[in-house]
């Protein structure tokens, strides 16, 4: 510290104050995912790719019908349940750590609204999100481009001809489908809405666990949302809801998202194609859900104490 | 003076207890009023707990006051732009660990709307100013608490602010840092930037503020410029060199026939914190 | 405080919205038969608690699959019973996979009705057991067009269950026809519907006129099952002589460059009881013609028994 002081003073920035600037999100947003890449984050994926071996020698130990299918299912669960639990783990520390270490108090003595701070935030875990679904994507269509290969030999060697040329021209044309990546696309959204509101929990809760855990709950509920909302709609089959039970799924219904709308990806391995105007709609419906988080989390974050 | 630095007027700021046994309140301050003009440095005092820290952080709009209200350079301290003109360095800071030195000054840099080669420069200068140019490119991570202490003071200083709010800015520093600190807040006030500090080092307050304020159990006790509130104003001190004996008993009688009373005389003591930096000052 | 009401308001009024929206677009994609999943509670029961809470959690159709895995250990364990109840949670799960129900119907109709023909000594429970199977295999058929109405296969196979398990030829003819009018089919399973109607009492004239379209369609569906049905039906029928097929194929025999398939097709006339001389006559100049080997020549009708395929 024996240098000089300092030259001419920076030039005045100090025009017009913008209610909300990209410039300071994207500062903030660059810096989370910056901040979880050297946190190594990425190890997770390593997993994924082990995952993904083991189950492609446990498939092809396993010897009938069916294994390209197999492979599709396992990897596409896998996928959706490990961007789902890296959208929350990732989450649910940025707010408790920024806190902790009081960081959160350098950033938000400079001229940084707490929106922006949160919805940098979101910002910097969508992008290690994106990340981790395009790899995992990679990796996912260089197992199954494997396997659609072992399918086409099997079919040659088992089926009589008649059905199998059909079969494997089905083969061919079903397996990298538009849909396909239209579910991938989902598993995307879905992975965002948990990361939403995982974020908007730990606006207003005081711990990592109890981040971590109320989030998981909310999102294991919200596939019992359609469950729940056929009671609202009417008797559930033949069951007998007893009145306390009905209040919790009614609650269910109104403050859960319902996750099984985000589970397209559990047909599509079945080859079913889906319209084009449902993918639309379940991006409106979570693009929905990430607003009115960063709201509610914004307002629970606005008077929270630091 | 124009418009004053920080305005504090009767401010409320409750805690309640996040025990669930105890819900009681806190009151972290109570019904402050003050004044920092531009261009002082006003050293804030009180023992631990008094409320220092949350002054400064409502001050920020870190924390929502109970009641009263807070302005910088007269903005309301709830105006996110309010902000613009103010660096903070709270207690204990500590950074992303996994960015550098350099990195972390630009993304404070960032924040504040710099950008492009002006921040670059701003970044390389401040690094330069708070002695942390051979660690610039090393993780904060791996950083002393002097080295944090002092890469948190630049980044409180990237967007050249017009005041500054140090919460206990030497606390934890070796003698030699905190000194480098003191000179560096001495030289800032020369440019005319205002600062408001915490400390509890009331030496170092005394050599450098211009005005304290002393709080005790969130109100404000004592409040003036620091000449006023410590000298004494019937007492005057004469040190002397190489002074004999029959000299001294001569100035003593001179002395009481002028109708002056001698409280003392004494070898002046050094301070031990001047002595310990003479000492120690071959090492840097 | 204020925050945490306001949030939770809104949270509500979101809730009440999002509702309508929710329940719509699950209407829209149980329309596609996209999400023709819905946990139910008989579903909870079967599937044992890990397994519900894994489907539910994304990873329902790698758990389907995981069962199914099992469900084939049983088999190799002998144990229908575990199987019928693994596949039956299985294509709960997953019910749009064809290949779930359709092998759940094999296993029981074909494997385990045959497991109980080998098995039972008294001929009394042994025939009862069977169709028991036969019964539950074609439950899982049904219930497997229930959610996929536009699979061919799962008709085909019903067809065929009918056909060769429960002699209901009437019933698999209808099947047959189905899986004809589905997208995607093979080409047998129209003439498997008019060769099943062959069989069904009191619908001879409607199954003659199905068989002799097929006939007249191509030289390609002239094969060994459609002339013995047409030459079955000609005789109960009583079609007038100058109506038969034989006459056609006859003809064609005369048609140049078509040798072969014109002598394969006589060969097929006489092993399915054709006793005309024309034919016969025709079927010696061709071989004749063709210079085919006494011993590979067809072998004269007094030498036949009655013609099988
Ligand atoms: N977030 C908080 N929740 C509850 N009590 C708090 C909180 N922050 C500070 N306090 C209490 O307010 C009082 C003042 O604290 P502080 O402003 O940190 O004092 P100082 O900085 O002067 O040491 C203390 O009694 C402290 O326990
Ligand atoms: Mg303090």
């Amino acid at each position: 510290m024996t240098t000089e002081s300092s030259g001419p003073a920076v030039a005045a920035h100090a025009s017009a104050h913008k209610l909300f600037s990209l410039r300071r999100t994207w500062a903030i947003a660059a810096n989370t995912f910056r901040d979880l890449v050297r946190q190594k984050v990425f190890y997770f994926m390593l997993v994924f790719g082990l995952f993904l071996i083991g189950t492609s020698l446990l498939t092809a130990s396993i010897s009938f019908q069916g294994q390209l299918q197999t492979v599709m299912d396992v990897c596409l669960g896998a996928m959706s349940v490990f961007t789902m639990l890296l959208a929350v783990l990732a989450t649910a520390m940025l707010l408790p750590k920024d806190m902790e270490d009081r960081t959160l108090y350098t950033i938000l003595a400079k001229p940084v609204s707490r929106f922006e701070y949160l919805v940098g935030k979101l910002a910097g875990v969508t992008m290690i999100l994106l990340v981790a679904t395009l790899l995992m994507t990679a990796a996912f269509l260089v197992v199954l481009y494997f396997w659609q290969g072992r399918e086409i030999e099997n079919l040659q060697l088992t089926e009589m001809p008649e059905r199998a040329a059909a079969a494997i021209a089905k083969v061919k044309s079903g397996t990298f489908t538009s849909t396909l990546f239209g579910g991938i696309g989902v598993i995307f959204f879905r992975s965002i809405v948990c990361a939403g509101l995982t974020l908007m929990i730990s606006c207003f809760s005081t711990s990592w666990l109890f981040t971590v855990i109320i989030s998981l709950m909310v999102i294991f509920a919200g596939y019992l949302v359609p469950m729940a909302r056929s009671v609202w709609q009417g008797p559930l089959g033949t069951a007998e809801v007893p009145t306390h039970t009905a209040i919790l799924l009614r609650l269910i219904t109104v403050f859960v998202p319902d996750m099984q709308l985000f589970n397209v990806v559990d047909d599509i391995a079945v080859g079913i194609n889906v319209d084009a105007d449902v993918f639309v709609r379940i991006a409106g419906l979570g693009a929905g859900y990430l607003l009115v988080y960063l709201f509610v989390g914004w307002l629970f974050f606005a008077w929270r104490e630091l | 003076m124009g418009t004053p630095a920080i305005t504090i007027e009767n401010l409320t700021k409750e805690f309640t207890n996040p025990s669930i046994f105890n819900r009681g309140k806190v009151t972290a301050v109570d019904s402050l009023s003050l004044t920092v003009e531009a261009g002082h440095v006003y050293g804030l005092l009180g023992p631990n707990g008094s409320g220092k820290s949350t002054t400064m952080k409502i001050v920020l709009g870190l924390v929502v006051p109970t009641s009263g209200r807070t302005c910088i350079f007269g903005r309301d301290s709830r105006d996110v732009e309010s902000r613009e003109a103010v660096g903070f360095l709270p207690e204990n800071p500590y950074f992303y660990k996994f960015l550098t030195g350099s990195e972390t000054l630009d993304f404070y840099g960032k924040l504040c709307g710099l950008g492009g080669k002006m921040l670059r420069d701003r970044s390389r200068e401040l690094l330069a100013l708070v002695g942390l140019e051979s660690a610039a490119d090393r993780r904060v991570g791996g950083y002393s608490k002097g080295m944090l202490q002092r890469i948190g003071l630049a980044q409180a200083l990237v967007q050249d602010p017009r005041l500054l709010v140090l919460d206990e800015p030497t606390a934890g520093v070796d003698p030699a840092g905190s000194h480098d600190i003191r000179d560096l807040i001495l030289r800032l006030k020369q440019r005319g930037i205002t600062v408001l500090l915490c400390s509890h080092l009331l030496s170092q307050v005394q050599e450098i503020c211009d005005r304290i304020g002393i709080m005790n159990h969130g109100k404000l006790v004592r409040e003036g410029p620091l000449d006023d509130l410590i000298s004494i104003e019937n007492q005057t001190e004469l040190t002397l060199e190489n002074v004999s004996p029959a000299l001294l008993a001569e100035l003593r009688e001179r002395a009481e026939a002028g109708g002056a009373r001698v409280l003392g005389a004494h070898k002046p003591q050094q301070n031990l914190e001047r002595y310990f930096l003479d000492v120690t000052a071959g090492k840097k | 405080m204020k925050g945490r009401v306001l949030g939770i308001l809104v949270l509500l009024a979101w809730g009440v919205a999002k509702f309508s929206f929710e329940s719509r677009l699950e209407q829209r994609m149980e329309n596609t038969r996209l999400g023709g999943f819905k946990p139910t509670v008989s579903l909870r029961q079967q599937a044992g608690q890990a397994g519900f809470i894994a489907a539910l959690g994304g990873l329902r159709a790698a758990v389907a699959d995981l069962l199914w895995i099992r469900a084939h250990t049983a088999w190799h364990d002998v144990q229908y019973g575990r199987m019928k109840l693994l596949f039956d949670t299985c294509t709960a799960m997953q019910p749009r996979r064809i290949l779930f129900w359709d092998l759940s119907a094999w296993h029981m109709a074909w494997n385990g009705a045959a497991h109980i023909e080998n098995h039972e000594p008294d001929p009394v429970v042994r025939k009862a057991k069977m169709r028991e199977f036969f019964m539950v295999g074609k439950d899982f058929l049904q219930r497997g067009i229930e959610s996929n109405p536009d699979s061919w296969e799962l008709y085909e196979r019903l067809g065929t269950l009918y056909k060769d398990k429960l002699k209901d030829f009437e019933r698999a003819s209808k099947a047959y026809d189905e899986a004809s009018n589905r997208p995607g089919h093979l080409e047998y399973t129209r003439r498997f519907a008019a060769y099943a109607l062959a069989e069904v009492p009191g619908r001879e004239r409607e199954a003659y006129e199905r068989l002799m379209t097929l006939f007249n369609e191509s030289e390609h569906e002239w094969l060994l099952t459609l002339f013995r049905h047409i030459q079955n039906l000609e005789a109960k029928l009583a079609i007038p002589d100058e109506q038969r097929i034989w006459r056609t194929v006859v003809k064609f025999a005369g048609t140049p460059g078509k040798a072969g398939s014109a002598y394969a097709a006589l060969t097929d006339l006489i092993k399915t009881g054709s006793r005309e001389p024309a034919v016969i006559e025709a079927a010696r100049a061709l071989e004749q013609k063709m210079d085919i080997p006494a011993e590979r020549r067809v072998k004269l009708p007094a030498q036949d028994k009655r013609p099988t395929d």
